[in-house]
């Protein structure tokens, strides 16, 4: 019964990982320019996919096949730098209409999807057995890949640099004072346009990050990006619109129930989910860890 | 044309010249032109215009490579028909469409059918695509050859009685196939489990699996039944859920890229040294399920076409080489549904032909399907009186004794559908309940 459990808890955490990763790159693109970025999912996927790649050719030039995170997290990272270009495209829908600025972003999305298609193809694309490389761990019962708990480690090292960046940092209060209140930020003498793209670029590489983390545990598929937004959507609705801690139990939550979910009652995986998400919009609209709406 | 030009050229100098000229051509010229132009010409009734074959494969998702794969033997078909002349001496032309959701394909089907006007339509593999594609088939009045597509109960419903649509084998064949394989090799299992995707094809081979195995070793039971939706790539909760049901043997229908994903994931886990596998589809992604997780001794179908089969026909080795040659890949069964279809498509034209004195209409070429039987891929393969195909199914025990680095099958299990589907006019759970 034990050994269930922590696989259980083992299996949502690592899942809550990376929609952690997508999540608080959501957040913080709400928080400070108020748009709700559907395109995360975009991002996430282009992750994937550019991971794939920057990995096969990692192998290809003969490098050291245990380095290969090395790569992933390069691709990872370097692929913030279509957030500005993104971001410039957003500056059409910031004042504008919400319903406007969703489908805006979802039209990227779906343009996104066949920019990947155009570029990779349509077959699903994998790492091949590189997942298993760093081997597994067994203590109490439970067996666990390596490369999981490397995940999982990573998002909670990331959300700690996050907490840490938000609280300490000049950048980070910034972020905080822009979020709280734009027009005494920028009467402050705050340079918003500078903040827009800067926190726009972290957030595209937070999902860029989660997609290259987790491919080499599945492989690329091209409704990727569009699956993980539904997902998305559920963790900022239960945390808490513009919400890092929300992004963080948020996460948990949709992680770990989904795991046990299809531990107990398989068909209703998606249905708990949306039920919980149902419950916090009703209770508690603003959900766990956001602002009520004044 | 410009071989037409060439002759004209001939015959205004000598008519000798033109006898050297066609003979310079027919060596010179190649594949396509004038032998096949003079060919045309010499049958009364064919036309010379290219006779246009729609293909309906999926271009994207988790399918993905399963539709190449159908493509791509569709494609070979066509350059060693073209090759050798065409049929009746039409050069064949493919227009080749995407399946995609079911109301989208069945859009293209239309088109294909009423804008492109196609003779014949070879395509289809989704189970809910199968579903909406037949009743068009058969209002719009246009043969279709589907090359999966298609499982027992929708079916019944919706297409009792084709006369346009050719139905692929039942799809329950390979769950049957696999409990079949199940009582052989492993008669000691007392607990299952399934882990089939949540839709028609899962929940059916998951039921015939269960009912059939039921004839050998009534009793098993089944501990745990999963059902993610196709395309779905983490399966790190249901590997929880199934080590904590410990079953004897997990049984899965997974047919596309959602195999290979869930093998590494249950590698990283070990989850096959505690329980035995059954892969009823796995073979449709064969060469993508490496031996470095996917362990020795797991039951895996292929389906009706196995690459590495000892008794592989000329035919078999040459478009496993030029496969192999063109794509880096080893074929899937895919290859040979469409493969299939196509040429049972061309030997009913030409039967046929033989009865009409011209090119057939499509009523006619869809009478003497029925009951046609052609050398395919993969050996013999036929359409029942009822329009649906009866081939060979290739199952047997993985293994990683061979020079690549994905598993293959050893022994190889050889089923004939005459063992494995239901015969004509008879209901599924009937007949496997009058098994002897």
């Amino acid at each position: 019964m034990l050994t269930h459990a922590i696989n259980i808890l083992l299996s949502g955490i690592f899942h809550a990982a990376i929609l952690f990763l997508v999540a608080a790159g959501l957040q913080l693109v709400f928080g400070v320019q108020r748009i709700f970025n559907l395109a995360c999912g975009s991002f996430y996927a282009l992750g994937a996919y550019t991971g794939v790649s920057a990995v096969n050719a990692f192998i290809r030039l003969g490098l050291p096949h245990e380095l290969f995170l090395l790569a992933l997290i390069g691709a990872g990272v370097c692929l913030a730098l279509i957030g500005p270009l993104i971001e410039w495209l957003l500056r059409f829908v910031y004042e504008r209409d919400e319903a406007l600025q969703l489908l805006f972003t979802f039209a990227l999305v779906l343009m996104f999807e066949d920019i990947i298609r155009l570029i990779w193809g349509p077959s699903p694309l994998s790492t091949g057995s590189l997942y298993l490389i760093y081997g597994q761990v067994t203590a109490l019962g439970v067996t666990v890949p390596v490369y999981n708990l490397i995940v999982i480690a990573a998002g909670l090292v990331i959300a700690l640099l996050m907490g840490a960046m938000l609280a300490r940092t000049r950048f980070g209060r910034i972020i905080r004072a822009t979020a709280e209140n734009r027009e005494m930020s920028a009467a402050m003498g705050v340079n918003l346009r500078a903040v827009y793209v800067k926190v726009f670029t972290l957030g595209t590489m937070l999902g860029t990050l989660g997609g290259a983390l987790v491919i080499p545990a599945t492989a690329t598929m091209s409704e990727m990006g569009i699956e993980l937004i539904v997902e998305a959507f559920a963790v900022v609705v239960i945390g808490g619109l513009g919400s890092m801690r929300g992004a963080l139990v948020g996460a948990l939550v949709v992680g770990i129930l989904r795991a046990v979910a299809i531990s107990t009652y398989p068909e209703l995986e998606m249905v708990l989910m949306y039920l919980i998400v149902i419950g916090v919009l009703v209770l508690r609209p603003q959900g766990l860890f956001g602002e009520p709406a004044v | 044309m410009g071989d037409d030009e060439k002759g004209k050229q001939a015959m205004q100098t000598t008519r000798r010249d033109l006898l050297k000229g066609v003979g310079a051509m027919a060596v010179g010229g190649g594949l396509l032109g004038m032998p096949a132009v003079l060919r045309a010409q010499a049958r009364t009734g064919v036309p010379a215009a290219p006779v246009k074959i729609g293909i309906l494969a999926i271009q994207s998702g988790v399918g993905a490579p399963v539709g190449a794969a159908g493509l791509r033997g569709a494609e070979w078909w066509t350059a060693r028909v073209n090759a050798a002349g065409g049929i009746l001496g039409r050069q064949v032309e493919l227009v080749v469409e995407e399946e995609s959701s079911p109301k989208e394909t069945v859009e293209r089907f239309r088109k294909l059918a009423l804008q492109t006007k196609v003779e014949v339509i070879s395509g289809g593999i989704s189970t809910a695509v199968g579903l909406a594609l037949g009743p068009v088939a058969e209002e719009l009045a246009m043969l279709w050859l589907s090359w999966d597509a298609t499982t027992q109960k929708g079916v019944e419903e919706t297409m009792p009685t084709p006369q346009w649509s050719f139905r692929s084998v039942d799809n329950e064949a390979e769950a049957i196939g696999g409990a079949i394989l199940t009582a052989k090799h492993f008669p000691e299992m007392k607990t299952i489990a399934g882990l089939n995707n949540d839709y028609s094809y899962g929940r059916d081979c998951w039921d015939a699996f269960q009912a059939a195995l039921k004839h050998f070793l009534p009793d098993v039971k089944p501990v745990l039944d999963l059902w993610p939706k196709l395309g779905v790539t983490d399966f790190t909760a249901h590997i929880a859920a199934i080590q904590q049901a410990k079953p004897d043997l997990l049984m899965t229908s997974f047919w596309s890229a959602d195999t290979t994903i869930f093998l590494k994931q249950a590698a990283a886990v070990g989850l096959f040294n505690t329980m035995k596998g059954c892969f009823t589809t796995g073979g449709g992604v064969h060469d993508s399920l490496k031996k470095s997780f996917t362990p020795e001794g797991l039951i895996l179908g292929y389906n009706s076409m196995y690459f590495h089969d000892a008794q592989a026909s000329p035919l078999l080795k040459a478009f496993v080489r030029d496969y192999r040659a063109k794509y880096n890949e080893y074929p899937p069964y895919e290859c040979d549904h469409a493969y299939f279809t196509l040429e049972a498509y061309k030997a009913a034209v030409e039967k046929a032909y033989q009865a009409a004195n011209e090119w057939p209409t499509q009523a006619q070429v869809a009478k003497a399907l029925e009951g046609m039987e052609v050398e395919s891929l993969s050996g013999t393969r036929s359409y029942r009186e009822d329009h649906i195909m009866m081939c060979n199914f290739f199952q047997g025990i993985t293994t990683h004794k061979n020079d690549f680095d994905f598993v293959t099958i050893d022994p190889v299990e050889v089923l004939p559908t005459t063992r494995i589907t239901k015969p004509p006019g008879s209901k599924l759970y009937d007949w496997i309940r009058s098994w002897t």
